[in-house]
């Protein structure tokens, strides 16, 4: 009893106090990437179609190397029994016109605009936003620039295509061209639009203040602001090219018929619709797959990267 | 007490400066007209107005962030305004640092504290080798009353008031000589406004800076600084030492603000009204104003019949207080 | 002090919770108020204090991931905390109880003018014509100050200061004569010469009109002028109220006192001015003891263990603090705040420097 009075008197005293104890942080050290990848691993649905996504492109880079598809060698084409075939056990998704496997053309055609998409992606948002970011902080470049801009941004796409065509013949790289040469300057505008709206922010005068050069801030201060945004971007272009791509084969414009493509095949199979509607159904069913998947994990990825969904 | 101010050294001169912003067909918006005074080495120079009234564009001014329309602004002798040599913009940077009024938008919230203190070393590679570096940007955390610890965080992890230190710390490991603090303490809230001014007089004391420091209240005024300009719709109306500026405000913009302090006394508060500013009572007659010096140190903005009625007044305040 | 009041609204042991992410924050950890009718009630606390999360259970306002996890709001009868939709709220949130907030353009719409946007609620809430409504629109323009008020009926938003602004949102909040009117802040924004003017706005008009007003501010220094009485709100909660006099010249909670002497119109050059250091508490954790207790240099050893219930100090000054314990060492408040009212009358009177003709 005298001990508990003796305790509950002691509560009663003052406590040690310590100003820098209020000072520390509680809270588990934040890290920008880690916290990125645990936001966008959170949802379930989102990591399946990740996985889905993941599963499609490694099969479609290694599948078309096993079969070797290529749509001029037509060993089949005097075999009638095996042209039109239905899916089935032996051939999944059937066989086409002249007797090759649907399954083999659509994963080589696959191949080939997701190689294409990725590789003017990449193209053109290097270039975008590099001449973007200065083109958002230099006046002088900003005159000029605005000029090509309002040029490159009124020639029908279309036309442009066709030309190139014609001039630099069918095949990967002239797509690649068309797919790249303007579309960068698009990708430039709109980065120096982005640029323009957070470089006048007080924490770019403060770096300003401390003497921080031009390209220091654009590395260090706007491009790290970006990254949500440039996700996005990446997002709706990948699929975007992708679909081009088709719809350039699918106009004979794109990649020639020595090459595979979802679009050669879906130009070619459009014919057979009436008869034998799978050969025209799978490969735009692959497609819209491709597409969405990569549309859904891009903006899943550009929402994870955004700070303000990191709690 | 006032006298001694004439054998002090100037550091900073603002030399009947302009500054206008274009708005477009040949519209002009004249933000600070004919501002034109000294601040002394090692003083808190107060620069106190409401908003809009011009007081962060001339701060900026002074960093060579807003170009001056007319005049000249001055530094340790040297014109910093205008074309000036890269080397001499350098010099400017190295030596007049700025603290923020709002610490969540002026600090990068992509890079650790570690960076964002770093950021002027680096600008000008202050420091020896690595090692150097990060004891400097603890030695600046620790003189702010944060920890070495903080370094690898991220701005938003911080409170309010701690953002501000880290924001002062960043200006104070230039080792600047002159900073502009551009409203430091209306964006946090007020129980650690104190904790950051005390830390402002702290530091002023041990490495001998000299503060501009701009405010729109003229209650922390009064605690912090030693000469304070009044300047309204971008007109400087009254400068005097800040006891002085308490003691005998004369021009009616000066009186309506000091009225307008809320006092925490609810007694005092029932009889306090706070007077407001009616410039159409002022002398009418289109004579131009000029600042005119009424006692030693004491300015203010008059015609010459405003002058008259402030010098009579003046003279009363002092009859007044010399009787009790 | 007075007669005794009506009680107009009374709210009881309120707990709120956010839902953030998977996480719970409690905001509102069991806080009661009455409201008398006609008087200022002045709320002070810092940011995150939860001082207008606990006004806008009064209105229903709560963000939508907010839930009011126990308690009850008792008006007229009603026990607003069991309200759902916006029909429910119909009758009471904008007609009888009234919010003003900190930036008018959350409660304007840019692109319409000022006239229609008061006439609208006028038109609502009493039925008139439009003519009738105009008529009136106007009317309380002029009694809230806007010269002219018949030509800038047409204006935009944006076509007026920030002070003018306010007086607008004031306007339309007491078209429709609310019986409460909450103030969150509601000159934070403005200049000082403003906000001098907007303060008196209010307290004219509720003298005139006689609502019942619930000021919320994290500065003290506005609380004296507006407020008949005072709570102090920290970490969700209420932890001192009184009186205006009682919380300006008794404190009696270690922080109402940091508030009081961190005010700078109280520092002495020269001299440190007194502050509270760290943060304010995270509210994601639950709170063992007293909130304030890491923060208060006068804590005593129990206010880590035990939270301190209510101290009576008289009939209308409540304080949550162990220091009130007959058990606990006497301790005096900080010297910044002796005689308050001495110092400040010194301040105020000829030869002070806050003294103006």
């Amino acid at each position: 009893m005298e001990n508990e009075n003796k305790n509950l008197n002691d509560l009663f005293t003052f406590a040690e106090f310590d100003e820098m104890e209020s000072e520390h942080i509680a809270a588990p050290r934040y890290s920008y990437w880690k916290s990125v990848f645990r936001t966008f691993f959170r949802n379930k649905f989102t990591v399946a179609v990740a996985i889905l996504l993941l599963f499609i492109l490694c099969f479609a880079l290694i599948q078309p190397m096993r079969s070797g598809y290529s749509p001029i060698v037509t060993p089949n084409i005097n075999s009638p029994e095996l042209k039109f075939l239905k899916p089935c056990k032996e051939h999944i998704f059937g066989t086409d016109h002249v007797g090759n496997e649907v399954f083999d053309a659509v994963w080589a055609g696959a191949r080939n605009s997701i190689i294409i998409s990725f590789v003017c992606t990449g193209i053109n948002m290097i270039i975008g936003i590099l001449v973007g970011a200065v083109w958002g902080f230099s006046k002088k470049m900003d005159k000029w620039m605005i000029e090509v801009y309002n040029i490159v941004a009124n020639i029908p796409f279309l036309l442009l295509a066709m030309i190139l065509c014609y001039v630099l013949g069918a095949g990967m790289k002239s797509l690649i061209i068309t797919m790249t040469c303007t579309e960068w300057v698009i990708v430039a505008y709109f980065i120096r639009t982005q640029v323009m709206i957070i470089r006048d922010r007080e924490y770019n005068m403060a770096s300003k203040c401390l003497g921080t050069r031009t390209m220091t801030m654009i590395t260090k201060n706007i491009l790290p602001y970006l990254i949500s945004v440039i996700m996005t971007y990446v997002a709706r272009m990948i699929p975007n090219l992708i679909s081009y791509e088709v719809f350039l084969s699918y106009m004979g414009l794109g990649l020639g018929t020595t090459n595979a493509s979802l679009g050669q095949s879906i130009s070619l199979y459009t014919s057979y619709m009436r008869g034998y509607p799978h050969l025209f159904w799978i490969p735009v069913g692959v497609l819209a797959i491709i597409s969405i998947s990569l549309y859904i994990v891009g903006q899943r990825l550009a929402d994870a990267a955004d700070p303000r969904t990191h709690m | 007490m006032s006298n001694n101010s004439i054998d002090r050294e100037v550091i900073l001169s603002i030399k009947h400066v302009d500054i206008s912003f274009d708005q477009g067909h040949k519209k002009k918006f004249v933000a600070v007209k004919d501002a034109n005074f000294d601040i002394y080495k090692g003083e808190t120079f107060a620069l106190v107005g409401e908003s809009g009234s011009g007081k962060t564009t001339l701060g900026r001014a002074i960093l060579r962030i807003n170009p001056l329309s007319a005049g000249e602004i001055e530094f340790e002798g040297k014109r910093i305004s205008g074309k000036i040599s890269r080397e001499e913009d350098r010099n400017v940077v190295r030596n007049i640092q700025m603290i923020f009024q709002d610490p969540a938008a002026s600090l990068n919230e992509r890079a650790t504290i570690e960076y964002c203190v770093s950021e002027g070393l680096y600008n000008f590679h202050l420091y020896k080798d690595e090692e150097d570096r990060i004891a400097k940007v603890d030695k600046a955390l620790q003189d702010v009353g944060l920890l070495p610890e903080h370094k690898s965080r991220y701005p938003h992890e911080f409170s309010g008031g701690q953002r501000q230190r880290v924001g002062i710390a960043r200006a104070m490991i230039m080792d600047p000589k002159f900073i502009v603090a551009d409203e430091p303490i209306s964006a946090l809230d007020v129980s650690i406004r104190a904790q950051v001014l005390n830390l402002m007089n702290k530091l002023k004391a041990e490495k001998n800076l000299t503060y501009l420091f701009i405010a729109h209240d003229l209650s922390v005024v009064r605690f912090i600084a030693d000469r304070i300009a009044v300047i309204h719709l971008g007109e400087i109306v009254e400068i005097a030492e800040s006891e002085t500026l308490f003691k005998y405000p004369l021009h009616p913009y000066t009186i309506s603000l000091l009225s307008a302090v809320p006092m925490p006394d609810p007694v005092v508060e029932r009889d306090r009204h706070a007077i407001v500013y009616d410039p159409s009572k002022l002398d009418q007659s289109g004579e131009k104003r000029t600042m005119k010096e009424i006692r030693p140190g004491h300015f203010v903005y008059a015609t010459t019949k405003e002058f008259a009625g402030y010098e009579e007044k003046i003279a009363q305040m002092e009859k007044e207080l010399k009787e009790n | 002090m007075e007669e005794k009041r009506n009680i107009i609204l009374s709210a009881k042991d309120i707990e709120v919770k956010f839902r953030v992410r998977d996480n719970y924050l409690t905001a509102i950890r069991g806080v009661s108020l009455d409201l008398y009718e006609g008087e200022t009630f002045a709320i002070v606390g810092e940011s995150g204090s939860g001082k207008s999360v606990f006004t806008k259970t009064f209105t229903g306002m709560l963000e939508s991931n907010g839930t009011i996890s126990n308690g009850s709001v008792m008006f007229h009868g009603k026990d607003l905390t069991k309200l759902k939709t916006d029909k429910d709220w119909e009758g009471i949130r904008g007609a009888k109880i009234s919010t003003i907030f900190q930036d008018p353009m959350t409660s304007l719409n840019p692109i319409r003018t000022i006239g229609s946007q008061i006439t609208e609620v006028i038109e609502k809430h009493q039925g008139v014509s439009k003519g009738e409504a105009k008529k009136q629109a106007i009317e309380i323009m002029e009694r809230v100050g806007i010269p002219n008020a018949a030509n800038r009926f047409d204006e935009y938003p944006f076509q007026y200061s920030g002070g003018m602004r306010q007086r607008i949102v004031i306007a339309i909040a007491l078209s429709c004569h609310p019986e409460i009117l909450i103030c969150d802040e509601p000159t934070t924004a403005l200049d000082v010469t403003i906000q001098a003017q907007i303060i008196k706005l209010i307290r004219d008009l509720q003298k005139e009109l006689g609502f019942t007003t619930v000021y919320i501010t994290h500065d003290l220094g506005v609380v004296a002028n507006v407020a008949d009485r005072v709570g102090v709100m920290y970490g969700g909660q209420i932890i001192e109220y009184g009186t205006v006099e009682e919380i300006f010249f008794e404190p009696c909670h270690p922080y109402t006192w940091a508030l009081l002497s961190s005010l700078p119109q109280l520092g002495v050059k020269g001299q440190d001015l007194a502050y509270i250091t760290g943060t304010p508490p995270s509210l994601y954790n639950k709170i063992k003891g007293d909130a304030f207790a890491p923060r208060n240099e006068h804590a005593l050893k129990i206010d880590f263990v035990e939270e301190p219930p209510f101290f009576q100090v008289s009939d209308t000054h409540f304080a949550k603090t162990w220091l009130l314990d007959p058990r606990a060492p006497k301790l005096e408040k900080p010297e910044a705040i002796q005689n308050l009212h001495e110092k400040i009358k010194k301040m105020t009177d000829k030869g002070g420097s806050f003294h103006v003709e």
